[in-house]
Order: structure tokens, then sequence, then C-alpha cells
């Protein structure tokens, strides 16, 4: 046993889904090449963690999930990864359509300077998800109790999103990524700006959203990564390095480049 | 710490350490020193010109006024046609019965209403145009005096000069002091010079030409320089790829907001007046020709403004699955919209202040009435300058100042507008 608190009961939810499936992937900036042949599968309902040492590539390959890449003019992508069977690269997807579909949440709070309802009424907004006025106030009010914000702003909903407090602000950006109903939810170091009890919250968040999404998390924490993930990815210089349950990485680790990790020897 | 050096190695209290921070102090005061200095400069050149330009510049914002009761002589007007009476004659009367003493000869009289403005006909025509009834009734006017008549009465004529250096002779002189110790000459504030249009004579020229041909013109200017600024940025900045091509069309744009104004005006000369054969002088060329310049300003403004938007506002826009459309057109314009307003207040101050341009198009004409369409000619505030500066008459040295103030407020108020607009929408990210 580590020091690390993996007891937790798996969930009951059948795991064996395939969500995300990812071969073979590699991703240049201009000729350095920051992710080398990286094989995943992503699991339906269930929460994977990327940890790795600060460089390695966990963002970069994140953003390859909802082809964030793309914005990035020097960044080329290769391989297959494929959402349902459907190859998410393939020149007849629309970006816009699979980001709507694969939601993200960034390592920095970024609100639109909006007002909070509008924050997370813009999505659905645009993808025409709510026909009336009635409707989008039900998608916002749903989303921002499942961010666990709905209790602090619902007598504000119309006061800017920037001056909430950062984790306020946090959990604002989850409420609006999960406001357009995404399959997928991708958190890079969601927490990194909060403190422990926002962090707790949007823990618990997480807990509560893989019933719905298949959940991928970036975190430099691994009690984090070990409190929340069924599954966990340990990247290295751009190399997956090892990819299993969540206990077996943190307790039984097959690399000893993972296990220098999680004991703290390199990082 | 009582000990000298700490755990660290390091002697904070030794001598060198000591003229070390001593030598680091004098030159942050040293370089706080140059500030202030080179801000006490700029101050007392612009003190100097304001100074200089309101100490000539004040004489024409008051008109010496003559009140006078007139005789509208129904001898010399037909109420059926009140424009065309003997509008003269009436005021040689009126002069006539003001001076009785002096001899009823030709010469003499053309003296007395000499010190009336050539345009007093028109102000009591008017009057009797807008109402007939009052022919043949005695109505008081005030009517602005003759430009030398001003200039003796605001003491920009020494009395003390040899009479036959002087404007005015001994004789004019006590004619007007004689009206004036009957209490009929008054100095009020001189509206004319905001609502008449250009003139010959210096106490009726005013800017009205000018301010309303400025207008046209910046209109004109904004009207094709925003959209058109705002669009090219937005495609250069957003949507173009970057190759060859787009570093190419950088390079030219800077290269255009450096290149002198009087090339624009060859330019527009060339091919608006030249090859297309648009009116001389009308503002509406001459807003062309200043968008021509103010053009690549909105475009360079617009795109810092754009640049400036951080890229996690358009990632969090992407990541909910906007198109690159609704990114600009939602999130990166609105944001960017202060800065682009305060760069197109700064290109349009900018143009109203422009000559050369104007000038090569001819807006430099003498036109007498303010333009009733763009199309009209007319001229701008800063030519309207150019051509009262170089007027040999007296009174368009005092009323050249008095029309760079007015443009420099104008000026000021387009900058202060650029800084509300800033201060207000300060980016709230
Ligand atoms: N926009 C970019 N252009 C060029 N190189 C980039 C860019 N973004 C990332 N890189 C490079 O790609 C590599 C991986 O970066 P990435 O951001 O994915 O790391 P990370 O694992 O997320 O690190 P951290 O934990 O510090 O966030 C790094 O070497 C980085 O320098
Ligand atoms: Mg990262």
């Amino acid at each position: 046993m580590t020091m690390f608190d993996v007891t937790k009961p798996e969930t009951a939810v059948d795991q064996t889904d395939i969500k995300i499936a990812a071969s073979n992937v590699q991703v240049f900036y201009g000729d350095t090449q920051a992710i080398k042949d990286v094989d995943v599968d992503i699991q339906d309902k269930t929460v994977t963690a990327f940890i790795g040492p600060s460089g390695c590539g966990k963002s970069t390959f994140l953003r390859c999930l909802n082809r964030m890449n793309d914005t990035i003019d020097s960044c080329r992508v290769e391989g297959r990864i494929l959402l349902d069977e459907q190859d998410i690269y393939a020149p007849q997807v629309d970006p816009v359509q699979l980001r709507a579909k694969v939601g993200m949440v960034f390592q920095k709070p970024n609100p639109f300077p909006k007002s909070i309802y509008d924050n997370v009424a813009y999505g659905p907004k645009i993808h025409g998800m709510a026909r009336t006025k009635g409707e989008l106030d039900e998608v916002v009010e749903k989303s921002l109790r499942r961010a666990a914000l709905w209790e602090e702003v619902k007598d504000r909903l119309d006061t800017p999103g920037t001056g909430l407090s950062g984790g306020q602000q946090q959990r604002l950006c989850i409420a609006r990524a999960v406001a357009t109903r995404p399959e997928v939810l991708l958190m890079d170091e969601p927490c990194s700006a909060l403190d422990p009890i926002a962090t707790a919250q949007v823990e618990e968040l997480i807990d509560e959203l893989k019933q719905r999404f298949s959940v991928v998390i970036v975190t430099h924490s691994m009690q984090q990564a070990a409190r929340v993930s069924q599954k966990t990815a340990f990247f290295h210089l751009g190399n997956l390095v090892e990819y299993d349950d969540t206990n077996t990485i943190f307790t039984n680790p097959q690399d000893p480049r993972t296990e220098s990790y999680i004991t703290g020897r390199i990082g | 710490m009582t000990d000298q050096t700490n755990n660290t190695g390091f002697d904070w209290a030794s001598p060198s350490f000591q003229s070390h921070m001593k030598k680091r102090r004098r030159s942050q005061i040293q370089l706080k020193l140059l500030g202030l200095g080179a801000i006490a400069i700029a101050f007392m050149m612009l003190m100097l010109l304001i100074t200089s330009l309101v100490s000539t510049g004040y004489h024409a914002f008051t008109q010496t006024h003559l009140k006078v009761e007139v005789f509208l002589d129904p001898e010399h007007l037909d109420p059926a046609k009140p424009a065309r009476g003997n509008y003269r004659q009436i005021l040689t009367d009126t002069m006539k019965t003001q001076f009785p003493d002096v001899p009823d000869d030709r010469a003499e009289l053309r003296k007395l209403t000499s010190i009336l403005s050539n345009g007093a006909q028109f102000t009591i025509r008017d009057r009797v145009m807008e109402n007939p009834d009052l022919i043949g009734e005695t109505v008081q006017f005030n009517v602005p005096v003759a430009d030398t008549y001003d200039q003796l009465n605001k003491g920009l004529i020494d009395p003390d000069t040899p009479e036959e250096y002087r404007r005015l002779k001994n004789d004019e002189i006590a004619n007007f002091e004689l009206l004036k110790d009957r209490g009929a000459i008054t100095e009020p504030l001189n509206t004319a010079l905001l609502t008449n249009a250009d003139s010959r004579f210096p106490e009726l020229a005013g800017l009205k030409g000018a301010l309303v041909g400025s207008f046209y013109a910046l209109l004109t200017c904004f009207l094709l320089s925003f959209p058109l600024g705002i669009g090219a940025a937005i495609y250069l900045e957003e949507f173009a790829p970057r190759n060859r091509v787009s570093d190419l069309i950088e390079i030219n744009i800077n290269n255009l907001a450096a290149v002198p104004s009087v090339v624009f005006g060859l330019l527009a000369l060339a091919v608006f007046l030249g090859w297309f054969g648009m009116p001389r002088s009308a503002p509406f060329v001459g807003g062309m020709t200043l968008a021509l310049m103010t053009l690549p300003t909105i475009i360079i403004a617009t795109r810092a403004a754009l640049k400036a938007v951080p890229p996690s506002i358009r990632e969090a826009a992407l990541a909910v699955g906007a198109s690159k459309q609704q990114v600009v057109f939602g999130h990166v314009l609105p944001l960017a919209m202060p800065g682009i307003l305060t760069g197109t207040i700064i290109g349009l101050a900018q143009a109203l202040g422009e000559t050369a341009p104007l000038l090569l198009i001819g807006m430099n004409a003498f036109i007498t009435s303010a333009p009733s369409t763009p199309f009209d000619s007319a001229t701008a505030l800063p030519t309207q300058i150019f051509i009262w500066a170089d007027s040999p008459e007296r009174g368009f040295v005092s009323r050249t100042s008095a029309a760079i103030l007015v443009l420099l407020t104008f000026l000021i108020m387009m900058n202060a507008i650029a800084i509300f607009l800033r201060q207000k929408f300060e980016r709230k990210w």
C-alpha cells in the first residue's frame, strides 16, 4: 500500500465501452515532436487521468481529442483518433460540431466577459439546443447546479462572470462546458487555481459527471488522480509510458519510470 | 541581525555593496529627473503655442458693432420686391443723419459709409425680406463695422503714428470717436466667426463653410475607412493564411501609414479628379482622399486591438463549439472595440488636421457659402486657416489664430473622447 488512498470501491457501471480510441498518434510543433506513438483507449463513463512531468505532452494530447490543436498553425497531428468509431480527423468531420460533443475545461478559468447567465447559455444558444427562453433558463440552472455553483450565483445571474472568485470562475467554466451536453469532457488541470475546498467540490462534480460522460483529466496532483480516476495514463517525454487501472498504476507500476515519478523521483 | 555577514556568506553591509546601492539609487533619480525635464519642456512648448495663439486670436472672438437707427425709406424700397431695394443708399442716408455736420459731398459720404461693414446692407436686406411691413419705419440695427475700424476700436491702430503711415486718417478717427462717445459702438461676442461662411471682408468672414466642409469630409472618411479598415484587419488577423503574400500585404500597409500625405493628395488629384472626373473642392472627394490616409491607421490599430484579446477567450469560445466567425464577431471584436474606436478617433483627428492633400484637390478655393451637400465646393478647417494666413487684410491675422484655436478645440475634443472610451471599456477580463 502506498501513501495514496486508492481503496475507493470501483463503480458498478459497465466500463468496457470504448469511447475514444487513439492509435499511433504523433504530434509535431513545427519540426519538434511533442507526442510519439501514443495508443490509448478511453472508456465511456469513466474518469481517465493523465499524469506526467511538466512538458511531457499531456495538454498537447488532450487538445488532440477535440481538435483544439487545429488552431495552432505550427501544430500537426498524425495517427488515428476514433470517437465512437468515427475518425475525428476525417475530412468530413466538422471540428466545430466535434467540440460541442467533446467539451473542454482549461487550466486557467476563462469565463467570457459577459453575464454568468450568458456564459452558460452561450453554447446551447449557438447550437440551437433550446428553442424557448424557458428551456434555456432550465439548461442554465441545471448546468450551474451540476457545477455546484447554482446556490452561490442564482441571485446574480446577470452580473459579469469575470467578477466571480477564481474557484467560482472555474466552476462557471465547467457549467459552461456541461451545458452543451458533451459526451466527453476534457479537463486540463482544472483545479490548479483552486483552494482545497473548491478542489473538493470540483472532484465531487467529476465523480458525478462520470455517470453520463467520459471524463479525461490532466493533473499534477497524484492524490487527485488517485482520488477521482479509474484509469491513469502516465506520459513521459512525449511517450505514453504506462496506461492501466489507477489502482495498478499507483500500487504496482510496471515501468520503472512510472514508479520513479509517482514516488517523486522524477518530475 | 547583529552579525555583519549572514549565513549566505554575502555581506549586505559591505562598502562595495553600499556603493553599488548608491549608484543604483542615483541612476534611478537621474532617470526620473530626465523624464520630468522632458515633460516640462513639452509642456512649455505647448503653453507657448497656446499663449501665442490666444494672445493674437482673442481679438477675433469679439467684433465691433455700430448701433444705428435706420429709416427704411419707401422711396428706395419696393414692398413687392424687397430683395431689389437700394440698401446702399439707405445706409448712406443713415450715416448722413448720424453726422449732420459733415458736408454733403460724395467723398465725405463714402468715408462715412465705409465705417460700416460691407455686410451691413445685407443685414438690413435680410430683415426687410423677413418682414416687408417694416418699410417706412425706423428700425434699430446693430451692424458690424469695417475691419479697419474694428482694429481701431481694439487698439490695434496706434493714433500716434504719423498720419501718412496710418490706415485711418485723423478725420476718420474723429468720426469714429464721435460715435463711440454717443455710446453707439458695442463689442459683442463674434458669433459670426462660427455662423458665417468665408468672405473677402475679415469682419464678415466665418468658419461655417470650413466647419461644414470638414464635417462632410470626416464623415465620408469615416464611412469609408472604418468598415473597410475593420474588414481588412479582421481578414488579415483572423482568417488570412500566414504566408509570403500576407507578409507582403502587412509590410505594405505599414509603409502606407508612413507615406507623406501630399502623396495621397497627388494620387487623389490624378485618380479621383483626373480619371473619374469627380468635382474639384468637394468635401466628398476630400473625405475619400483622407480615407486613403486613415485606412492604414485604422487597419493597424484594429489588428493590434484584435491581437490584444487574450487567446484564452478564443479558446473558451472554440471549446464550446463556436465557429471561427462566431468567435470573431461574438467575442473578439466586441472586446477589441475600445481599442479600435480609439485608433479610429485618433486617425480621424489626424485627418481633421490634414492640409496638404486637401490643397491638392482644390479645397482651398474661395467659397462664400457653406456647402449644402458633400458634393458642393467647400473648404475645410485646415485649408481655411491656410487661406486666411495668406490673406493680406489685418483682420485675418487674429482670425487665423482664432481658427487654429477652433481646430485645436475639435482635436482636443476628439482625443478626449478617445481617452474616455479607452477608460470606460478598459479591459474587463
Ligand atoms: N504552441 C506550441 N508551440 C510549440 N511547442 C509547444 C506548444 N505547446 C506546447 N509545446 C511543446 O510541446 C511539449 C508538450 O507541451 P504540453 O503543453 O503538452 O506539456 P504538458 O504536459 O501539458 O506540461 P504542463 O504539465 O507543464 O502543462 C513541450 O515541450 C512544449 O514546449
Ligand atoms: Mg499542460
